[in-house]
């Protein structure tokens, strides 16, 4: 890796040091509330899920929810944590491309010899190693509640449950680059990928439900994620999101470079 | 020693809107370029192109002999640019900028940037959003000139700045020619221009309309003149010289306009009893008309 792009990533994470605890705090909390309360409401929900249809069960990935990762994974992993994650990594990407246009410090630091791909792959390295730092605190979090819950949380499996969101998030980053390698508007940047992670989502879950339909989630990003948490990781899975989010973000350093810099 | 930079055709297009038509300049190194124009007239997309922030629509740019767009790296290696309105975010310091682009630069000595600092009186430790408009062109001047570049691109410098900090800036321009840089600055003021430039290329509506030295760009304009005379027989002289025109009389102040040097005008007025003398320095609108009034002439 080039010195300009551990300078730039450097920069990036001293920049957004505070996004570990604006975003790893309220995640991490909210997943240690979900463990915590599982001893309790483990009974009353495994007689509620049992009412439900197998085919919704499966969509929402609720399982039988017999233990706490089922649990975990049906409340937060499935959905908001990625989702979350995705749209930070969008975020992340933003402030070094987007909304460095906007502020004019894009102006200042293309004034340097500085490639603009190396701008963009500072920007995709500085949103990994961001992205990681929440999960690691979100995941760290989670099991202090589930340590002091006694919900029996298993470390393994639930650092497998983190760690799967990495590469399904680094897509958000990854798209982000690819964006901005057309629009320099921050809002435009995170709206796309915002919508796009909802639009995979959506059609994985109604991949799940119609098999008519199951078509769809091979075209969706979640079909890939899976259930780490209980499954564990899939390397095949999780190396391909990874090299599909490095090859949106080569995309898109193709395109930010050929693009004029005006928001 | 060839040009520093030198557009040939150089144009830029955004869908139908003007940026500019067809721009053919030559700064010469060790010179001072002043780009004269009012706002929106094309300096900054000028720049832009020159920096390949953007891509020209037609015609090419070359800096240092080089390609502005196949060699954009190799030549922003070389210069230091202060663009207009500087911004570099909310939250990180001048400090902090320095350092990056002191490591995107490969340096390490910040000596330099110290010194800057020092006589500018820049605070490179508060953030940047927390500073003045002025103090914060203080820092981008700091970025730009910290590594002794051979070209200075300054677009529009002295926006901001106290009328204290503007003379530190003059004078770090000139050090900066005598040190062998050539500065291409951007401006509006013309003041600014005529006192630190060798050359001045005035663009108006997205063209480059003339390149002349400073004296010549003066000599051509129009000034105002106001004269209090003490008799009215002077009025009648004043009208029939050439150059004058605009002429108003109002209870013995008579005003008009001149173009080209004063002295046909100081020599009509020995012939009466001046009790007042006033004459105006040609603002940039002036130059323009000034310019105008000579091509269309015969």
């Amino acid at each position: 890796m080039s010195s300009q792009v551990l300078a730039l990533t450097a920069a990036h994470l001293h920049d957004r040091r505070r996004s570990l605890l604006a975003w790893g705090l309220p995640l991490g909390l909210m997943s240690a509330f979900i463990v915590a309360i599982f001893p309790s409401v483990q009974g009353a929900l495994r007689e509620v899920v049992e009412k439900y249809p197998t085919g919704l069960k499966e969509a929402f990935g609720i399982g039988e929810l017999n233990n706490v990762e089922q649990y975990l994974h049906g409340e937060m992993l499935s959905l908001i944590v990625p989702l979350a994650a995705g749209y930070l990594a969008a975020r992340a990407v933003a402030a070094d491309l987007s909304g460095a246009a906007e502020s004019g410090r894009l102006d200042v630091l293309l004034s340097a010899p500085l490639p603009r791909r190396r701008l963009c792959a500072a920007s995709f390295a500085g949103a990994a190693v961001e992205l990681a730092g929440v999960l690691l605190v979100t995941a760290i979090l989670t099991g202090i509640g589930s340590l002091l819950a006694g919900a029996g949380l298993g470390a393994g499996h639930a650092a497998a449950g983190f760690a799967a969101v990495w590469p399904l998030a680094l897509i958000g980053a990854g798209l982000a680059v690819l964006v901005s390698g057309f629009s320099l508007r921050t809002p435009v940047v995170t709206g796309v990928v915002a919508g796009a992670l909802v639009a995979a989502y959506v059609a994985d879950l109604v991949g799940k439900l119609d098999s008519g339909l199951s078509w769809l989630r091979y075209g969706s990003i979640f079909k890939y994620y899976g259930n780490a948490i209980e499954a564990g990781i899939e390397p095949l899975a999780f190396l391909g999101l990874t090299v599909l989010a490095v090859l949106l973000t080569a995309l898109g350093a193709w395109a930010f470079e050929r693009r004029d810099l005006t928001a | 020693m060839g040009a520093v930079i030198e557009t040939r055709g150089l144009s830029k297009r955004y869908g139908a809107a003007r940026g500019i038509e067809d721009v053919d300049l030559e700064v010469l190194p060790g010179e001072v370029f002043g780009f004269l124009g009012p706002n929106g007239a094309g300096k900054t997309t000028t720049i832009r192109t020159l920096l390949d922030l953007i891509h020209p629509s037609a015609g090419s740019a070359r800096l240092f002999g080089l390609d502005s767009q196949r060699d954009s790296v190799a030549i922003r290696a070389r210069l230091g640019n202060l663009p207009g309105d500087f911004g570099y975010g909310r939250t990180a310091s001048g400090r902090e900028a320095l350092r990056l682009l002191a490591r995107l630069r490969g340096l390490g000595d910040l000596g330099r940037a110290e010194q800057l600092a020092s006589r500018f009186r820049a605070d490179l430790d508060r953030p940047l959003g927390q500073l003045s408009r002025g103090n914060r062109q203080k820092v981008g001047l700091i970025l730009a000139c910290f590594h002794r570049p051979e070209l200075l691109i300054l677009d529009e410098p002295t926006s901001g700045l106290d009328p204290l900090m503007q003379e530190e800036f003059l004078a770090l321009v000139a050090e900066e020619r005598e040190r062998g840089a050539a500065v291409f600055l951007s401006s509006h003021e013309l003041d600014e221009v005529e006192r630190v430039c060798d050359r001045v290329g005035m663009v108006r509506e997205g063209r480059l309309i003339a390149v002349e030295a400073v004296g010549e760009l003066l000599g051509r304009a129009r000034r105002r003149v106001s004269v209090r005379l003490g008799d009215h027989a002077g009025i009648a002289d004043l009208r029939a010289l050439p150059g004058v025109s605009d002429l108003e009389a109002d209870d013995g102040r008579v005003s008009f306009s001149v173009a080209g040097d004063l002295d046909p005008v100081v020599k009509a007025l020995a012939a009466h009893r001046v009790l007042d003398l006033e004459a105006t320095h040609p603002d940039l609108e002036q130059v323009f008309l000034g310019f105008y009034e000579g091509a269309e002439a015969p």
